[in-house]
């Protein structure tokens, strides 16, 4: 019964390690319809501008960890005006169908060797603002940083929900989100919602990245793996669900740590992606996600 | 057809006659090895290690009046990228010999084109056993592949010496990743155990940049191990350290000599204590031959802490192209052929980091470590020292072939 409830536990914080990478690709697609395949290396950068602000690889520390945070975020949304500016307003300005694709790749991989040449190519260690020791209950352990990501990822996606719910911009996000076109007419600059949605986009990247840091590894090339996986986990919950990515991260990861133990550790990874095929074939919009109806 | 070939033939004989022209066109030798990503501790310790060394031997007037220059060249430890770097380097740099490979897989993928070229490539770091063994009399009269590092075979028997004899640890379980480096090492760790009549309780694996050991690491505890061995690299060892920490279980962690990596010390903190692995060299001055070295490398390349990156890929790295200038001394020209010839018959004494080397290969024997040579080490403080007292005190370990 430990065990099991040890597989849930390390399952769920894995997952939630997912989600909140995954509910960075929803911002983006709800409004224009492009995702940003340089999640990963947003993510990435996220936590290397904090390592450098709150470690000691460049001279610092300059800030705590919680301190940190803010620029961190500022960071991230600058990051993500410059992913829009650059790759993807051009290609919804000349209605390419998938120009995005290749464009936020390419980017993604020059941030890559960009960070590879500013904070080196190994791995680093980052300092964690929480006590190390793990916390034990019912015979399970669990790292009070993996409750920190779970708590984390939480806030921030309630705080995304209520920003789109009251607040007159977040309305203005939900408007472009349902039909672009007639928000125009409305009024609403579209164009800027895209642009913020990206913004928004990479700043939720940044915050994961430093919040998965302590329990990950942090490097260059930390974003990659956990982009294609955090990719799988918001096709299966759905691109436009809030709630999907919760459910298909903390599924995905708890699916890899109990086949992990009850299979072999070499089918780790297996039904996850047995999942996706099958969601992808019985329900492509997602477990939770609203099927749209294109008209052409 | 013939014409054509005649034609080549000359064009190739002009060629060849304008290169020889220029006797003092400097001696271009290869380095291929992973300057990125989770291996490039190893690689760019040993490119600094050779970068030492070649400058020592440059600046006393080179190879048969020669200057030596190095070609370096990223493989990403990645085996697809290890054959385009080893086509450009034969095809386009025309490189008299090639040193590197941190990775038993690009390694094993790559020394193929050097045997069919007939140019001598020296592995001083990757250890799978079969990394010399691909090119074999009858089928091969010849074997191009040469090794300074200590091969599996050796340290998967010095592992299972440590935990079952020494330590009498029986219940071992076996944890890897599932690259060649990996899954060879296992292989090894499995005969080396069966030999002492042990079947491991538990083999699991891993993938590089697993975040999660939690499932590997429960089945190992569940199964009753009293002691971890691994093979893999420093950067997913640190995750199973900090993994075990985790679920607050502690038995002592022995296994390849990876775990003597920076970013494996790092990244574990101080799960890394305790942690025992072969060791060809210990960053440790014992031999004046060894303290020079440290001093000058780290006065050259100012590592962080004073503490080389891979001390034992440094100085792996810093003693084959001593061992490889003595052989192109030796065969008095650059032709592949009389490098391998003088190597297998190397008359010269080199008076390397690791060790002493005296007629280190044969026809058929391409390894010059030899199972006596490596010691235990042991992390301690962050730095990886010597397990055993008499070990440090008896630094100088010769070839016993």
């Amino acid at each position: 019964m430990a065990i099991l409830l040890q597989l849930l536990l390390s399952g769920i914080a894995l997952g939630m390690i997912y989600a909140v990478i995954a509910f960075g690709y929803q911002s983006t697609f709800a409004t224009s319809g492009t995702l940003n395949f340089g999640q990963g290396e947003a993510l990435m950068l996220g936590a290397l501008v904090g390592l450098s602000l709150a470690g000691t690889i460049s001279g610092g520390p300059y800030l705590n960890y919680w301190v940190m945070i803010p620029p961190v975020l500022i960071f991230g949304a600058l990051q993500g005006i410059v992913v829009e500016r650059v790759a993807v307003r051009p290609a919804i300005k000349t209605r390419s169908e998938f120009g995005w694709i290749m464009s936020t790749i390419a980017l993604g991989i020059i941030f890559r060797n960009v960070a590879e040449n500013v904070w080196g190519r190994d791995d680093l260690p980052f300092p964690s603002p929480l006590p190390t020791e793990p916390l034990h209950f019912l015979g399970a352990s669990v790292l009070p940083m993996e409750l920190l990501v779970v708590v984390g990822a939480l806030l921030m996606m309630v705080g995304v929900e209520v920003f789109n719910r009251r607040s007159i911009y977040g309305k203005a996000v939900v408007a472009t989100a349902s039909d672009r076109d007639a928000a125009g007419l409305m009024g609403i600059n579209t164009s800027l919602v895209i642009t913020f949605s990206y913004a928004l986009s990479s700043m939720t990247a940044a915050f994961a990245g430093v919040l998965i840091a302590p329990v990950t590894l942090t490097g260059a090339s930390m974003g990659t793996a956990l982009g294609l996986k955090a990719f799988a986990v918001a096709i299966i919950g759905g691109l436009n669900s809030g709630l999907g990515v919760v459910v298909g991260g903390i599924l995905l990861g708890v699916a890899e740590t109990t086949t992990g133990f009850y299979v072999s550790t070499g089918y780790k990874d297996v039904p996850g992606l047995v999942l996706l095929l099958l969601v992808l074939s019985v329900k492509p919009s997602g477990l939770f996600g609203k099927t749209t109806i294109k008209k052409v | 057809m013939t014409r054509l070939r005649a034609l080549s033939l000359v064009l190739c004989a002009a060629l060849g006659g304008s290169l020889s022209a220029h006797a003092a066109d400097p001696i271009k030798i290869g380095v291929s090895a992973p300057f990125t990503g989770g291996s490039s501790p190893m690689g760019l310790s040993m490119r600094d290690g050779v970068k030492l060394a070649v400058a020592e031997i440059n600046k006393a007037g080179g190879l048969l009046g020669r200057q030596i220059q190095l070609v370096e060249r990223d493989d990403e430890a990645k085996n697809e990228r290890g054959v385009q770097v080893t086509q450009e380097l034969i095809n386009k740099e025309h490189v008299v010999a090639t040193l590197g490979y941190a990775n038993t897989g690009v390694a094993l993928a790559s020394t193929r084109f050097y045997q069919e070229a007939k140019i001598p490539v020296f592995d001083n770091i990757a250890t799978g056993s079969s990394v010399t063994q691909q090119f074999l009399p009858p089928e091969f009269p010849d074997n191009y592949v040469f090794r300074n590092a200590a091969y599996d075979g050796i340290q998967a028997h010095m592992i299972v010496e440590e935990a079952v004899v020494r330590r009498k640890l029986t219940k071992v379980a076996i944890l890897n990743d599932d690259t060649n480096y990996g899954m060879l090492g296992r292989g090894d760790l499995e005969k080396a155990l069966a030999a002492k009549g042990v079947k491991p309780v538990a083999e699991e694996k891993f993938k590089i940049k697993d975040v999660d050991m939690t499932a590997q690491l429960l089945r190992a505890k569940e199964a009753g191990a009293e002691a971890i061995l691994t093979y893999a690299i420093g950067p997913e060892l640190a995750q199973v350290a900090n993994g075990m920490k985790k679920l607050g279980w502690k038995v002592p962690m022995i296994g390849s000599w990876t775990l003597s990596m920076g970013n494996f010390i790092d990244n574990a903190g101080a799960e890394s204590e305790g942690v025992r692995m072969p060791q060809t060299f210990i960053q440790e001055p014992n031999t004046p031959k060894r303290k020079a070295f440290i001093e000058a490398y780290v006065k050259a390349y100012n590592p962080p802490n004073g503490r080389i990156a891979s001390p034992v890929s440094a100085a792996q790295g810093y003693d084959s192209i001593l061992l490889l200038a003595a052989a192109i001394r030796q065969a008095g020209s650059t032709d592949g052929p009389a490098i391998r010839a003088a190597l297998e018959n190397l008359k010269e004494k080199v008076d390397g980091v690791v060790t002493v080397y005296e007629h280190p290969f044969s026809h058929d024997n391409h390894e010059a470590i030899t199972a006596n040579i490596p010691v235990i080490g042991e992390v301690r403080g962050g730095h990886v020292v010597y397990a055993y007292e008499e070990e440090r005190k008896n630094p100088l370990r010769l070839e016993k072939h």
